[in-house]
């Protein structure tokens, strides 16, 4: 394991691209410390690892986005150096990020071309000669939507299918794929899936980043393991296990943590939702939450359950039905009024809608308890040691990797952010803690303590609404689930009921009624 | 993966030039204030460092300070307030109208003008959140249709004649050698400090200009505290049209017209000021300041008065320039 450099051999063809001792470091935090990665041409390359164990930090080196400390960089043999992101699309290789790099007001023509050389007849673009060329890329990928659709009408789905028809339009050799899935439904999966199979029969190589093993094991042709900025491991398909690949990334084996369901339909009701809507998302939606309850909200991604979970935290106004909270009737005017009613809520996208990525944690943290850390009721000055105890308070509570109360939140792993955005509400005690994608994007260590988390705070008596699109995930914490489609809850599994299959094959009832 | 010390690393190329960067970002206006004084001391030993011409430079600051202060409350929660320099010489006519026209007591004056200050700021706050109208835009209207009102109430003569001395005094005066200006500047720059960085409001007021979709989602009222911040700008934008109306003992229709490029400039530069890119009082401070030894420097040596304007656009472009390399350092 102290070997770094040794990547596992006995390979034909020479790497196309391979990097070798890249060490970086930002401020004082190493971020790589050696780390190493061989691509065969044509290959489906997975990079797997914890969050913070320096992937993207590697990924946005060869994109040209970070210069390494130290290290090499070879492409066919060669020594280079991508000084920024143009050279990288020079040299072949193509980035789809997370966030997709599209404008959303520009057809999709124009976004596949964004950034290349156009062809162009006495000074002007001549779309029609680029769209003939482009047409048959966009067949090859599977995008059946004109080349003129403005690209704010696509699915996500689509979005991912215009950025890699932008990397062929590059002549790109490597595509890195940065959480392709996060956002897609399975259905959408297995087309990118298939796309991404001819890619590699056709011999562009893709480094596959995701979190998800089971894409991992089914998709791979080798796999790379990073932890903590160090390289662990290189496997191929058939030394391949999820258990290996499990160790290989926490560092030891992961214990398993089904639970046992409990009943709670005679437990006192703390939120009771009547027919509420709000269109075309959300369409009648009727359900109880029990006092110390784990509810889980499956179903696919766009089914409306995090619409459903904004109308409960007041953050969109409903269009008709009325929610009892604790018996009384409850009509959040916005989230600070659904907070006042001992309501929380974890936003699905925590960059963007969970946290201030400048600001530190224990800012973070005292967010939502703003008016607990002041001095007194009438005086708005913050107590600014009950501030610090409130923030060393949740670093110990939920384990949270940190440099110190400090440091700006944006430096932390995903996981560690997640956990600040979850220990904001805990001192609140809220009656009802509501989590959309608790760990989309986190760690499988994380990923363990978070649910184990949840199921603490609910044996405490907090009743617990939980949103997972990932079907492994709700048996694991869940007393009881309900399955979403198109805006209505189409079944309802408790107790024995609740597994995986139980949950995708419901998730998938209504396409399959129309489809038939 | 037992070797997690840290000695075997090889050198690091570009770290140095980056620490570098980073510092000039975060302590460059300051240090530049200081080689400004440092300059100016040794250029002119006689004229600049001594104290009644520090003195006067802060007199000179304070409305300066006040009215940037209060835009800092207005840009820190993610708004442009354009009308502060209106809005100033609306309450320079107003207050003087008041006490000569109308005989409202002075003390009682202040407070109204001061108040209508507030609600100007809280009309750009209710345009911009339930409206939502960028706040350039809606501060930009408010403001013209604040000059149109201005004109309205005084025909565009400036009140000069029976202006008490009690109420010059309010500027002209000292208390124990200190310019009451300087007093009062502080006061207000201490009070905004201790609001952003010390209560639960400030802490709000910096959520939201974070990251405002955050706050929202944490239970914070964002509409409320963005109607807040701007009112905090209107007030302090009053509180200096008052002061300057003291302070020249008449109420001039467009007499605090450009202030608006100062407070600009200085709240720019305060953000490029130890932090990286964020707005914050102490900044503004430090900002303003910058501002105010540099004009009282180009005056000592005589630069002709073309030169200010020169030196201020230069000022506010150097000084956005600084604040977005320091976001971009912090974002790597």
């Amino acid at each position: 394991m102290s070997d770094h450099s040794n990547i596992s051999g006995a390979r034909s063809a020479p790497p196309f691209l391979t990097a070798k001792s890249i060490f970086k470091s930002f401020g004082g935090v190493h971020a790589l410390k050696g780390v190493g990665l061989d691509i065969q041409p044509g290959e489906v390359h997975g990079l797997v690892g914890a969050n913070g164990a320096g992937k993207s930090t590697l990924i946005r080196i060869l994109a040209g986005l970070e210069r390494p400390d130290s290290g090499q960089l070879m492409l066919d043999g060669k020594d280079i150096v991508v000084e920024n992101a143009q050279k990288a699309t020079e040299l072949g290789l193509s980035f789809i990020h997370q966030e997709l790099a599209l404008v959303p007001s520009m057809t999709i023509l124009e976004n596949i071309m964004l950034g290349s050389k156009k062809e162009s007849r006495m000074g002007m673009v001549n779309w029609p000669a680029i769209a003939r060329k482009v047409e048959p890329i966009a067949k090859r990928v599977g995008l059946t939507q004109p080349l003129s659709t403005n690209c704010s009408k696509l699915s996500t789905a689509d979005n991912w299918l215009v950025s890699i028809c932008r990397a062929l339009v590059h002549e790109s050799r490597l595509i890195v794929m940065d959480e392709p899935t996060a956002s897609l439904s399975a259905a959408e999966a297995e087309r990118l899936f298939a796309i991404i199979r001819d890619l590699s029969a056709s011999g562009v190589a893709v480094l596959y980043v995701s979190h998800r093993l089971d894409e991992i094991l089914d998709l791979c042709d080798s796999v790379t393991v990073f932890r903590d900025g160090y390289l662990v491991t290189n496997f191929d398909k058939a030394s391949l296990t999820r258990d290996i690949l499990v160790e290989a990334i926490v560092g030891g084996a992961v214990e398993s943590q089904s639970i046992e369901p409990q009943d709670f339909s005679s437990a006192e009701v703390v939120l009771a939702v009547q027919n509420l809507s709000r269109y075309p998302r959300v369409r009648g939606i009727s359900f109880e939450l029990h006092k110390g309850e784990v509810l889980g909200l499956g179903g696919l991604v766009g089914a409306g359950r995090s619409e459903l979970a904004r109308l409960i935290f007041g953050a969109d106004k409903k269009d008709g039905g009325k929610m009892m909270l604790n018996g009384q009737q409850y009509r959040p005017k916005n989230p600070s009024a659904a907070v006042a009613a001992g309501i929380g809520f974890v936003p699905e996208e925590r960059r963007t809608e969970g946290l201030i990525l400048t600001k530190s944690l224990a800012f973070n943290v005292g967010l939502a308890n703003l008016s607990q850390l002041q001095l007194s009721k009438f005086l708005p000055l913050t107590n600014q040691r009950a501030r610090s105890k409130l923030a060393h308070d949740t670093i110990a509570a939920l384990q949270i990797k940190a440099q110190g109360i400090d440091a700006p939140v944006g430096r932390l792993s995903g996981g560690n952010q997640q956990k600040v955005v979850i220990g904001r509400w805990l001192a609140r005690s809220p009656d009802i803690l509501i989590l959309d994608e608790p760990t989309r994007g986190v760690d499988v260590g994380a990923r363990g303590e978070i649910h184990r988390l949840v199921r603490q705070l609910a044996a405490d008596g907090m009743s617990v609404l939980v949103i997972s699109s990932e079907p492994d995930e709700l048996p694991d914490l869940c007393d009881r689930v309900l399955i979403m489609s198109e805006g209505r809850i189409v079944r309802e599994l408790a107790g024995d009921q609740i597994s995986r299959n139980a949950i995708v094959e419901a998730s998938y009832a209504q396409d399959l009624a129309k489809t038939a | 993966m037992t070797d997690t010390d840290d000695q075997s690393l090889p050198p690091i190329k570009n770290r140095g030039s980056k620490i570098l960067l980073g510092a000039m970002a975060r302590y460059g206006t300051i240090v530049g204030l200081g080689v400004m004084l440092l300059i100016f001391s040794v250029l002119s030993p006689r004229a600049f460092p001594s104290v009644s011409n520090f003195t006067n430079v802060l007199n000179q600051a304070s409305l300066a300070m006040i009215i940037a202060g209060g835009l800092t409350m207005a840009v820190i929660v993610g708004e442009l307030d354009l009308s502060v320099g209106f809005n100033a010489s609306l309450a320079g006519v107003l207050v003087t109208g008041l006490i000569v026209q109308n005989h409202i007591p002075i003390f009682l004056a202040i407070i109204i003008v001061v108040a209508v200050g507030a609600l100007i700021g809280v009309v750009n706050g209710l345009i911009v959140t339930k409206a939502r109208v960028n706040s350039v835009i809606a501060t930009l209207g408010v403001g013209t249709i604040v000059v149109g009102l201005n004109f309205a109430y005084s025909a565009g003569v400036p009140i000069v004649a029976g202006v008490p001395e009690v109420f010059k005094e309010i500027s002209l005066g000292r208390f124990h050698g200190v310019p009451h200006n300087i007093i009062i500047m502080l006061a207000v720059m201490v009070l905004l400090w201790i609001l952003v960085e010390r209560t639960s409001i400030g802490q709000a007021i910096q959520a939201v200009g974070g990251n405002p979709a955050a706050a929202r989602l944490s239970g914070i009222n964002v509409d409320n505290i963005k109607i807040f911040g701007l009112a905090l700008s209107g007030a302090c934008a009053s509180l200096t049209g008052v002061l300057l109306a003291s302070r020249l003992g008449s109420g001039t229709t467009s007499a605090a017209d450009s202030y608006l490029l100062t407070a600009f400039a200085a709240v720019f530069l305060g953000s490029a000021t130890l932090r990286d890119g964020e707005f914050h009082v102490f900044g503004t401070f430090i900002g303003v300041l910058i501002i105010a030894f540099g004009f009282n420097g180009l005056n000592i040596f005589g630069a002709p008065t073309y030169s200010q304007y020169i030196f201020q656009g230069a000022i506010l472009v150097l000084a956005v320039g600084l604040s977005s390399l320091g976001r971009v350092l912090a974002e790597s």
